[in-house]
């Protein structure tokens, strides 16, 4: 240790971390003590800003606490915990069949299937649910003439149960992967020791696999219910008056009531709310083994009974014992395969609906018709783009393939190429040549798919280097800041978006008076121009936390070894950093990229209210026009943006694969491990 | 604004041969097709530099007269992208979408609102970096914009068409001058129903109340302003929607909050695409949205006959939407032209037939009679002089925050 303190340069332990922590002062603990301050004034619309901070006073928190506002809250708790519950009830047995059931080859392709929904937009996903539920459409009319409902049909529409089912829906991916990493890591040795010390199949689930897949379920826990605490897109959609949620009506609060103090009030209370919930939950995870410990006679009695039985028919011989798992494998099965089936449902009526001949995206007009996606190739630009995008692809595989066989490339130069043709291409096609807007020249949607990349792209880079960087002060050189450091983190990530979102909207405005900075925002400069800076602030935000936590369990579990043995050889820290830390994180870089890529691409909450009318992306112009009639080519766009999202993660899995990257590896550190 | 209307019955006037060859003039002259939309420039004499050119001689096309009186059909050619904040469904798409990029050269991108709040909100946050160039705010709400900063005054002579709205629609008590605004359209308020469901006749407010909280109970939506339920209340109960009378206020929120919040469904400005799917059995809606939802019934396989439009009685509303140009516009020029185009008698009926209400041109009857013979469901769009004479204009009064609360309180009740 001595040696190596010696060695490196004596900046402040938290120097790595500096830019991060810049970036969430400047646009995450400023803008939300905002937020807190407003929630103490008084309304007055007769301001720009209306709100008066002239008398403070605390009546907006006695009013949310007033019982027609609290309702709100306990209902919207209430949708997050069922749901939350389901998730894991629902995604448990997915997550186990495919950790422990079934060949290595399926589980590629189970974890593909559950992931692969999340690419495509989650807001059209949630507007397709409109679709089965409507009271008039054709599963209702199917089952009404079934006979198995009454003649009024289907009556979940607007209601809290179509939100629950779409919310369970909409994060359930987010359950299962976390479940599944830390099933797929528990040592098999253990559950084999179990069932040779002769505890049966439920004991060994209970009382092996399930606390060792704690971290894994705490994960799904996290990554589901603080996200569906500030859900808001899905209420709006299918909620109706009696399936409001918290998001919603704080969002309201904000810009239809313009009562920003109450607004703010409802929105801190509501983090409270979040950790309280959370607190509650550890205390009662915590309090579990006690619980089995008090019921110890009771299970050991039933563990006893159905050790005598199974032992019973292990005596006779092993065919018995074989054939009962296969009956609990083909329960699994078929569980598994009912989850991934409601996984797509929505998918697949997108699909369909973006044929449909009728003028509404969400209702049937009886016959198909590709007027929407005649659009689309009727100009030619759909035809040149995809030319273009081939040739600069083929081109560059062409490169490294001459490059290949000169052996003095380095091969870590030559397996990057292909992300970067692919980039390369991107752009072409992208910024050149303005083809998004060609292929859709109805209403701005090309220009809106093309913002999405942009900010996506824009906020994953910023994501992945405060991240990437801060992650790695965290796990080498951890102080007194770390603490104060990841207290941060976790309340970015517990902040439901819509809070962000008004943080950031008020924030940027009051920036507007800051010197040189202000005259960035305001009257914009390249980037600056047509708001697009604010969708890369407003989406990197959460995106950064996530990369830092996975950097920085990534490198917790490393030796430091190798990195002090460059040191002790006389590597400058900067050298050591490029040639040891880059590559061990390497992988988690680029699943913290991933991640980041697919939750910015979906930002519909922050990115709606700091978007401006020239940087509108494709979920906030989907959104605008739920208020209005969704017309089928928004299925159409929502289709192309899913197959262009595909196409680039294909190709980069592809890539990794050939440049020697594990691509479980990463599945792992994406979901948390 | 209570002088001007067009009696459904009018268009049945015209004998049924002339109709039809009206008719087929009429779509070659409108361009509905996208390749019409050179015919369209043709036929108006427009041309591509901003040169006036009143068209006051018989229509050079066709050799017949449009209406009466002179009408202005300059284009103005801008170019990029031009952003519009609008209410939902208020172009017809082909309007905003090849038309616009044909005529005048602008990509038009739509987003929407569903209250004048929400538009004021977004505007003043963004410190006039919104990147909006027109929006659409109801009138009564102008001068609080102005005030604030949040729309721009017109360069007029980049809108010579103004000449074509009616008089009657012009010089409002919001901007006495039109120096800010110009009418898009006007409309009103009232309710649509299932008539399996509620089988009896409704005609007032009082009948919507009565009929939400009975046979549609818990499949009842309501717009999403605080005003508009506010006036339904007084409506019903014979009170004037402008006053600030705080015993109203309080007997008006009890009402709402305490009776009718649990048996909405819905808070909905929009709802002819959810009565479509079946999810209402009765609505407030804006005429113009529930004539959409007669035409989305019919596209689901539903029933359109069984459903019935009223005009809320005794009183009801008369709003008035305006184009207006946001601070700090980014194409104020492309604003310009669009605003300018939207004025020319042809695009204006186009749009009409789509949104559903009155553009407030002057001769309206002779322009539908003449440009639209066949325009489906007019009495939903255009109301007799002693239907205008029950339509009330709100006033923005100390008492708007009050309204505003009510429908928030109300959403609180509602959803618990």
């Amino acid at each position: 240790m001595y040696t190596r303190d010696r060695r490196r340069w004596r900046g402040p332990k938290f120097v790595l971390a500096i830019p991060a922590i810049i970036w969430y002062l400047l646009f995450f603990v400023i803008p939300i003590a905002f937020v807190v301050i407003y929630s103490f004034g008084t309304k007055d619309t007769s301001r720009l800003l209306p709100v008066d901070l002239g008398k403070l006073t605390t009546a907006n928190y006695s009013e949310v606490f007033d019982d027609t506002f609290f309702k709100t809250f306990k209902a919207t708790l209430r949708i997050a915990i069922v749901a939350t519950l389901l998730c894991l009830g629902i995604g448990l047995p997915v997550a186990y069949f495919t950790a422990f059931k079934v060949s290595e080859k399926w589980r590629v392709v189970i974890l593909a299937l559950v992931v692969v929904p999340s690419f495509t937009s989650f807001l059209i996903r949630t507007v397709a649910w409109r679709i089965p539920l409507a009271p008039n459409g054709e599963f209702s009319r199917w089952l009404v003439d079934l006979g198995l409902i009454g003649d009024r049909g289907i009556q979940l529409l607007e209601t809290p149960t179509a939100v629950q089912i779409a919310i369970v829906y909409n994060y359930l991916g987010f359950m299962i992967l976390p479940l599944f990493v830390a099933l797929d890591r528990i040592d098999v040795r253990m559950r084999e020791a179990s069932k040779d010390l002769g505890a049966g199949r439920i004991a060994t689930f209970f009382g092996v696999t399930l606390p060792l897949a704690g971290p894994g379920i705490a994960a799904g826990v996290l990554l589901t219910f603080i996200p569906m605490c500030g859900d808001y897109v899905t209420a709006t959609v299918l909620g109706g008056a009696k399936g409001n949620m918290i998001g919603s009506m704080i969002a309201s609060q904000f810009s239809q009531a313009q009562n920003w103090p109450l607004g703010s009030a409802m929105a801190v209370l509501m983090i409270g709310a979040v950790l309280l919930v959370l607190a509650v939950g550890a205390l009662l995870v915590s309090v579990v083994p006690f619980i089995l410990k008090a019921l110890q006679p009771v299970t050991q009695s039933i563990r006893r009974s159905l050790n005598e039985h199974s032992m019973a028919s292990a005596k006779g011989d092993l065919p018995s014992t074989a054939r009962r798992p296969d009956v609990m494998r083909f329960v699994f099965a078929v569980w598994t395969v009912l989850v991934l089936l409601f996984m797509f449902i929505p998918i697949l009526l997108v699909l369909r609906h973006s044929f449909n001949s009728g003028s509404s995206f969400s209702i049937w007009a009886g016959h198909t018709s590709t007027k929407w996606w005649g659009e689309l190739f009727a100009s030619g630009a759909t035809w040149a783009m995809i030319i273009r995008f081939l040739v600069i692809i083929g081109v560059v595989l062409l490169v490294r393939r001459v490059l290949l066989s000169r052996a003095n490339v380095s091969k870590r130069v030559t397996s990057w190429m292909g992300p970067l043709g692919f980039l390369l291409a991107f752009v072409v096609n992208g910024l050149a040549s303005d083809w998004f807007r060609d292929i859709f020249d109805f209403a701005g949607i090309g220009d809106s798919i093309r913002n999405s990349f942009t900010a996506a792209l824009g906020a994953t880079v910023i994501a992945v280097v405060l991240g990437g960087l801060s992650g790695v002060a965290l796990a080498r050189r951890p102080g007194a800041w770390t603490k104060i450091f990841m207290a941060t983190v976790f309340l970015i990530l517990v902040t439901p978006e819509i809070m962000d979102a008004i943080a950031l909207v008020t924030w940027f405005q009051r920036v507007g008076d800051i010197p040189v900075l202000g005259y960035l925002f305001r009257n914009g400069l390249g980037p600056f121009n047509g708001g697009m800076h604010k969708l890369w602030v407003g989406q990197s935000l959460y995106a950064s936390a996530v990369v830092t936590l996975i950097v920085r369990a990534r490198l917790a579990g490393l030796d430091e070894a190798l990195e002090e043995a460059a040191a002790d050889l006389g590597a400058p820290p900067a050298r050591a950093f490029r040639q040891i830390t880059l590559p061990l994180i390497s992988s988690a870089l680029i699943a913290g990229a991933l991640l980041s890529f697919t939750l910015c691409l979906d930002n519909a909450v922050i990115s709606t209210l700091v978007s401006e009318a020239g940087s509108t992306t494709f979920p906030v112009a989907l959104l605008g026009a739920t208020k209005s009639t969704i017309k089928p080519f928004w299925g159409v766009g929502a289709v192309m943006l899913f197959m262009i999202t595909m196409g680039a993660l294909a190709f980069v899995a592809v890539v990794l694969r050939r440049s020697g990257e594990s691509s479980s590896d990463i599945a792992a550190t994406l979901a948390g491990g | 604004m209570t002088q001007d209307h067009t009696p459904p019955q009018l268009r049945m006037l015209a004998p049924e041969n002339f109709r039809e060859k009206l008719s087929r003039r009429a779509i070659f002259k409108m361009g509905t097709a996208a390749a019409g939309l050179a015919i369209v420039v043709a036929a108006c004499g427009g041309d591509d530099d901003a040169s006036p050119s009143t068209d006051g001689a018989p229509d050079t096309t066709d050799g017949s007269p449009l209406a009466s009186g002179d009408w202005s059909r300059v284009i103005n050619a801008a170019s990029g992208t031009l952003a519009m904040y609008t209410w939902g469904d208020y172009n017809d798409p082909e309007l905003v979408g090849k038309q616009a990029e044909g005529a005048l050269g602008v990509t038009m991108k739509v987003d929407y609102f569903n209250s004048n709040e929400d538009l004021i909100t977004k505007l003043s946050t963004s410190g006039g970096s919104s990147g909006f160039d027109i929006v659409a705010p109801t009138g009564p709400y102008i001068p609080q914009m102005i005030e604030k900063g949040l729309i721009q005054k017109f360069d007029k002579t980049l809108i010579p068409n103004m000449v074509n709205v009616d008089q009657a629609y012009l010089a409002q008590g919001w901007d006495p001058t039109n120096d800010y605004s110009v009418c898009k359209n006007w409309g009103t308020t009232g309710f649509i129903w299932d008539s399996s469901v509620i089988t009896r006749d409704m005609v007032t407010w009082a009948d919507f109340f009565d009929a939400c909280m009975d046979e549609a109970t818990g499949m009842c939506s309501v717009l999403d302003t605080g005003p508009n339920l506010w006036g339904a209340w007084c409506w019903a109960n014979g009170k004037d929607w402008n006053s600030t009378d705080a015993a109203d206020l309080d007997a008006c929120e009890a009402f709402l909050v305490d009776e009718l919040a649990q048996h909405i469904k819905k808070f909905d400005s929009y709802p002819s695409t959810a009565i479509a799917e079946g999810a209402y059995s009765l609505s407030m809606a804006w005429n113009g949205d529930a004539r959409q939802a007669f035409y989305r019934i019919i596209e689901a396989g539903g029933d359109p006959s069984v459903w019935k439009w009223a005009v809320g009685g005794p009183v009801t509303e008369l709003w008035m939407d305006n184009y207006c140009i946001a601070a700090g516009a980014p194409n104020v020029e492309a604003a310009h032209a669009w605003i300018n185009w939207e004025c020319v008698p042809e695009i204006s009926i186009q749009d009409l037939q789509y949104h559903g209400y009155h553009t407030g041109m002057r001769d309206m009857p002779d322009l539908i009679s003449e440009l639209a013979p066949d325009l489906d469901r007019g009495e939903i769009i255009f109301y007799s002089d002693s239907q205008v004479a029950t339509m009330s204009t709100q006033e923005i009064t100390s008492a708007i925050d009050r309204q505003v609360e009510m429908l928030n309180r109300m959403k609180a009740k509602a959803g618990a």
